[in-house]
């Protein structure tokens, strides 16, 4: 058994009649990215609040570490819940100040952590005049400071470009390739499934579902093919033992290939056998499915 | 302490609002202490016109009385700090600071903390700025000048913080009610100038007496001068300490009141 470092014990937050977070239960094991998965409006952010102490609970109780929560577990998690939060009449450099001085840690590790975030050059100008990209990267670099060992990001992705979510994931996977905990909430399966180790997916306040990544998705994968030999195409996929199965879907073949075997050799199999397939498309892997059942089930 | 303080200092050392709202209290309140003279003279001077006797004059800066005149004058301009407190605080919800602070590791009790220490430096600094304007029209304008009359009266200047101070905590508690400045800033003004006079109007004293305006104000008495007492109008020229008991009583009410907030809130 992992040891865990936040536990969660049928927490709940009533607004009212609506249960925003609903008797949650949730292990977070050490060392792990753990994802939490849910649509908006699933108590992702709530259950956060809840954990870092911002929001009361209704019930239930969680702890960090193992031990009783107190303001010094805070000290050693980084977080950004939904948007990142500055003084923005600050320069990042000063808000990073102040983020230090809460925390009670040294000034030491400022100019380095602006370095990994790539704004040591804008460090003096002031937070209001960052891009989203830059705000984001900032934060990062403020739940880095101290002594961190859990990092919490509530969609960090959102609003980005494309170049703007490469970098943050970028940075995500070398901060949890040094071992630290990570816990990501986000609506993207995407998301989840490229970055997480662990998963556990809420929908209206609950826990439906929890479990790693690599398990749930299935590891044979769906391709959608196009040949203009069509006979060919039906033989070859008969012939192929790497082919699961597979059917036609108006013009194109869905074929589910088996564990290790991917599009690529697939397209070589096929031109070995003179077959010319026209086009080749990865269907979205399983973890969507599999996420839209749980979902449609509840 | 010193650490919360300086986290508290480097929130508003950057903030613009804060230096200009303080500029414009330093000027207006300095404008007023030099000029209440040349008003006062001229007062005078219009009423011995009309007079059938001779009136004295008021000498307005005579020590030790300037301190019980400058921090009466001094106590109309306290809504400038106030103003500035209910920005500095109300800025923390807009920002969501607030919540991030207690993320980053303060507990409630801190964050609400670092604020009621930077509302007494802000007392302060409003304290020791009427010493030191008191202190250069005094020793200017008194003749044979003794430590007694430097020093004598300064238990004005002490009363003088706590109005402030008192003061700010009630526009505090205001900030945190509301949350928005400008909702924070109308049910500030709307309290002072309408809801309390108006609740009081209809009172008797004894209990008319015990309202925060009126006991805030009430700290510091209007100053005598010889032709009220020509009228035979005689003002508390000393600081009770029944006033100050009270005053320091809401102290502790608003700050409790405050803790309660933030405390129950989900921020």
């Amino acid at each position: 058994m992992d040891q865990s470092i936040l536990s969660i014990r049928n927490l709940s937050k009533k607004y009212g009649r609506i249960r925003a977070v609903d008797e949650l239960s949730m292990e977070i094991p050490k060392g792990s990215v753990y994802g939490i998965l849910g649509p908006n409006g699933s108590g992702k952010t709530t259950t956060l609040g809840l954990v870092l102490s911002v929001i009361n609970p209704s019930a239930g109780s969680f702890s960090w570490f193992g031990g009783i929560p107190s303001k010094a577990d805070r000290t050693r998690i980084g977080a950004i819940l939904e948007v990142p939060v500055f003084y923005p009449y600050l320069s990042g450099e000063k808000n990073l100040r102040i983020i230090a001085s809460i925390k009670g840690c040294s000034c030491e590790k400022i100019p380095e952590l602006l370095d990994m975030v790539k704004l040591t050059e804008r460090k003096n100008s002031r937070f209001r005049t960052y891009s989203l990209g830059m705000k984001q990267r900032l934060a990062i670099a403020a739940a880095m400071l101290g002594n961190t060992e859990v990092l919490i990001l509530d969609e960090p992705t959102n609003g980005l470009d494309p170049q703007g979510i490469a970098e943050i994931r970028e940075l995500i996977l070398r901060i949890a390739a040094e071992g630290m905990t990570i816990i990501l909430a986000s609506h993207l399966l995407d998301e989840v499934q490229k970055t997480c180790s662990h998963v556990a997916v809420l929908n209206k306040g609950k826990n439906i579902f929890t479990g790693k990544v690599d398990e749930m998705v299935n590891a044979s994968s769906e391709v959608e093919i196009m040949a203009y030999d069509e006979e060919g195409l039906d033989r070859g996929l008969k012939e192929n033992p790497h082919v699961v199965s597979y059917a036609r879907e108006g013009n194109r073949w869905v074929v589910k290939l088996s564990e290790g075997y991917d599009s690529s050799e697939l397209n070589q199999y096929f031109l070995s056998r003179k077959v010319i397939l026209s086009q080749i498309t990865i269907k979205k892997k399983n973890l969507e499915k599999y996420f839209l059942e749980i979902l449609e089930k509840k | 302490m010193i650490r919360l303080l300086k986290i508290e200092i480097s929130k508003f050392a950057g903030n613009k609002t804060f230096w200009i709202l303080s500029g414009l209290y330093v000027v207006l309140i300095s404008l007023f202490f030099f000029g209440v003279q040349a008003f006062l003279d001229d007062l005078a001077a219009q009423a011995n016109k009309q007079s059938p006797i001779p009136l004295p004059g008021i000498s307005a800066y005579s020590l030790p009385d300037i301190w019980h005149n400058l921090t009466y004058i001094a106590g109309y301009f306290k809504i400038f700090p106030a103003l500035i407190v209910i920005i500095l605080i109300t800025n923390e919800y807009a920002y969501k600071t607030i919540r991030q602070n207690i993320i980053c590791g303060f507990s409630r009790w801190d964050f609400l903390k670092s604020k009621f220490l930077s509302l007494a430096l802000f007392s302060l600094a409003a304290t020791l700025l009427v010493f030191v304007i008191g202190l250069i029209l005094g020793l200017i304008h008194t003749d044979h000048v003794s430590f007694h009359d430097v020093f004598g009266r300064m238990e004005f200047l002490a009363a003088y913080f706590l109005e402030v101070f008192a003061f700010l905590m009630f526009a505090f508690l205001i900030g945190m009610l509301a949350k928005r400045s400008g909702l924070a800033i109308g049910l500030l003004l709307l309290y002072f100038y309408i809801i309390e006079p108006l609740a009081r109007f209809r009172l008797p004293a004894y209990i008319a007496d015990y309202f925060p305006k009126k006991a805030i104000g009430s700290l510091i008495d209007i100053p005598n001068t010889t032709i009220m007492r020509l009228f035979g109008v005689e003002f508390q020229d000393y600081i009770s300490l029944t006033d100050t008991a009270l005053v320091a009583g809401y102290v502790i009410v608003f700050g409790a009141l405050s803790y309660w907030i933030i405390l129950k809130r989900d921020l």
